[in-house]
């Protein structure tokens, strides 16, 4: 080969601001050439074009994702973590529905029973309880042997469907709210009490199996809330019962339960049946 | 160089010993463990794949001590497992089940992970049906899709519970070619029911029952414990701990020397028999 490629020429056919014409010619002199491939190369974002290859294989050598990911990653869930919430079993469309069944017949109730609103903010904290009590565990989690064994953590995989599900109820359980009657965004302080019990569910269950520990907490939540509405008595007693006392100590448990399950987190991998 | 060292290790359930003082050693290459059921294998394989923790005894795993948090987390790096009874998300297709188990396994580049998905998938067979729902396959297929999750990232030491339950003649072969080619350079524990299949695959055997190890030896040492006790006769022998007619019409006989009989080489099978007594034949008859 004679000659060569200009360097000038060569930049600005990486940067795809040449004509047609000096495209085809270049082109059809790289394929021959050695030395100008080598040499356009320095002109072209190599890591650029890795993730464009990454994408491209990604796409082409796996079959299709199922739709639950797809939607996933359109709300810019990265790939990977999808796929593990996609297999989260209260995840699943059934259980979704089961959540939106309860959560009109509490809106029912709301709607009908006097102090109905009791009901509503007694009962949708305990709906995340239990997605997260059904998203992971021994003889919860088909795959959950295969998961201990694998070196991600569990109290990684663990925190990813928390927080999947929490936010899949709370949207599900903000658009109900709207239904109350009576409506006003305060009641929206509920989320507080679905954070304590969620959290205090997760830490318990680094002594017992999940599953108790969801059922513990939520018979916990139920004793103290009929406890707290049979002590006030005032006209508003929804108010009274979810008031600031109520939050503060739940902010309490919260805080509280957050730095045991951290401190003891790795009982999660211990992988006794507990 | 042992990969698996476990010494005196005591496993309680409630009031049951389902391990009583286990001392066995594996080093590289393929280790069958055999024995009837609940002799404390799946026990054994579980603990050594960090399911769970002896209740006393000492264990170690390619050097390291499982008790130990970090040492744990080491171990589970170079460690495949396949449980006796894998669960599976059945709506997840076979690609995407051993993907997801990849992404457990720590590999979130989705390039590399892809195409080591797709490694395992040929290597079992199963590049096919990929892309079918687990739900669809058939147990034999299930149980391909385990061990190849199990063989994600080339693992040093693989442990595979009962790996060849379920399979058919042709599917057993292949696993065999597959399981001959891995054990090669790597360490390989994995339990059975099928005397053939430790014949066949495995140049170590550990032979359990109630909770402890009764032999480790080599498959013709096995063997050789029947040796002296396996006659051939025309007639059933009466003596004869067990005896059996075999499709040429001869009955083999396992124990004293019957009349008119011919003295045989014992097979694995006989010597697992003779080794597990009067229990084994109950369960074979």
């Amino acid at each position: 080969m004679s000659w060569h490629v200009h360097a000038e020429t060569l930049a600005r056919y990486a940067r795809g601001t040449v004509d047609a014409t000096q495209q085809f010619s270049v082109e059809a002199h790289l394929v021959s050439c050695g030395a100008c491939r080598a040499s356009i190369a320095s002109f072209v974002d190599v890591r650029a074009l890795e993730r464009t290859w990454d994408v491209i294989e990604g796409e082409t050598a796996a079959p299709p994702a199922g739709a639950i990911e797809r939607l996933m990653v359109g709300f810019s869930i990265k790939e990977h973590i999808a796929r593990l919430l996609a297999a989260t079993p209260s995840l699943r469309r059934s259980w979704l529905l089961a959540i939106a069944a309860v959560l009109t017949l509490a809106v029912l109730v709301a709607n009908g029973a006097p102090n109905g609103y009791v009901f509503f903010l007694a009962v949708a904290p305990l709906l995340p309880l239990a997605g997260i009590a059904a998203a992971y565990g021994p003889g919860i989690d088909p795959t959950y042997e295969i998961g201990l064994v694998a070196p991600m953590r569990s109290v990684g995989l663990l925190l990813i469907r928390a927080v999947a599900v929490l936010v899949s109820t709370i949207v599900l359980s903000t658009i109900a709210a709207l239904f109350l009657p009576g409506f006003d965004w305060r009641i929206l302080a509920w989320q507080l009490p679905s954070l304590g019990l969620v959290t205090g569910s997760l830490a318990l269950s680094t002594i017992v199996h999940p599953l108790r520990a969801a059922i513990a907490v939520a018979a916990t939540w139920l004793v103290g809330i009929s406890a707290a509405a049979a002590i006030v008595s005032s006209p508003t007693p929804a108010r009274a019962v979810f008031g600031g006392v109520m939050q503060l100590v739940l902010l309490i448990v919260t805080i509280g339960a957050g730095v045991f399950l951290v401190a003891r987190r790795e009982e999660f991998e211990r992988g006794e049946h507990r | 160089m042992s990969n698996v060292t476990v010494e005196r290790v005591v496993k309680r359930f409630g009031s049951t010993r389902a391990l009583n003082g286990v001392s066995v050693e594996a080093g590289s290459g393929i280790t069958g463990l055999l024995g009837p059921n609940g002799a404390g294998k799946t026990t054994l394989l579980r603990i050594l794949a960090t399911v769970m923790a002896p209740t006393a005894g000492e264990v170690a795993i390619l050097g390291r001590n499982p008790a130990s948090p970090r040492d744990r987390l080491e171990i589970r790096r170079r460690l495949g497992y396949m449980p006796q009874e894998p669960g599976f998300h059945r709506n997840f297709t076979a690609f995407e089940f051993v993907d997801y188990v990849a992404i457990l396994k720590e590999m979130t580049n989705r390039r590399a992970r892809h195409a080591e998905v797709k490694r395992v998938m040929h290597s079992v067979g199963l590049r096919d049906v990929e892309d079918r729902r687990i739900k669809a396959l058939s147990g034999g297929m299930r149980r391909r899709v385990a061990l190849a999750q199990a063989l994600l990232g080339a693992p040093e030491l693989l442990i595979l519970d009962e790996p060849t339950a379920g399979l058919d003649p042709k599917q057993r072969l292949r696993f065999r070619e597959t399981m001959s080619h891995l054990g090669e350079d790597r360490s390989i524990l994995l339990s059975t029911h099928q005397t053939e299949d430790v014949a066949a695959l495995c140049p170590r055997v550990i032979v359990m029952n109630h909770g402890t190890a009764l032999f480790s030896g080599t498959p013709s040492e096995l063997a050789d414990v029947a040796r002296g006790s396996v006659w051939l006769s025309a007639e059933r022998a009466a003596e004869a701990h067990l005896s059996y007619r075999t499709g040429e019409g001869r009955y083999r006989n396992i124990g004293p020397a019957p009349a008119n009989a011919e003295l045989v080489d014992p097979t694995v099978e006989d010597g697992y028999l003779v080794l597990l007594g009067d229990e084994a034949i109950v369960e074979a008859a």
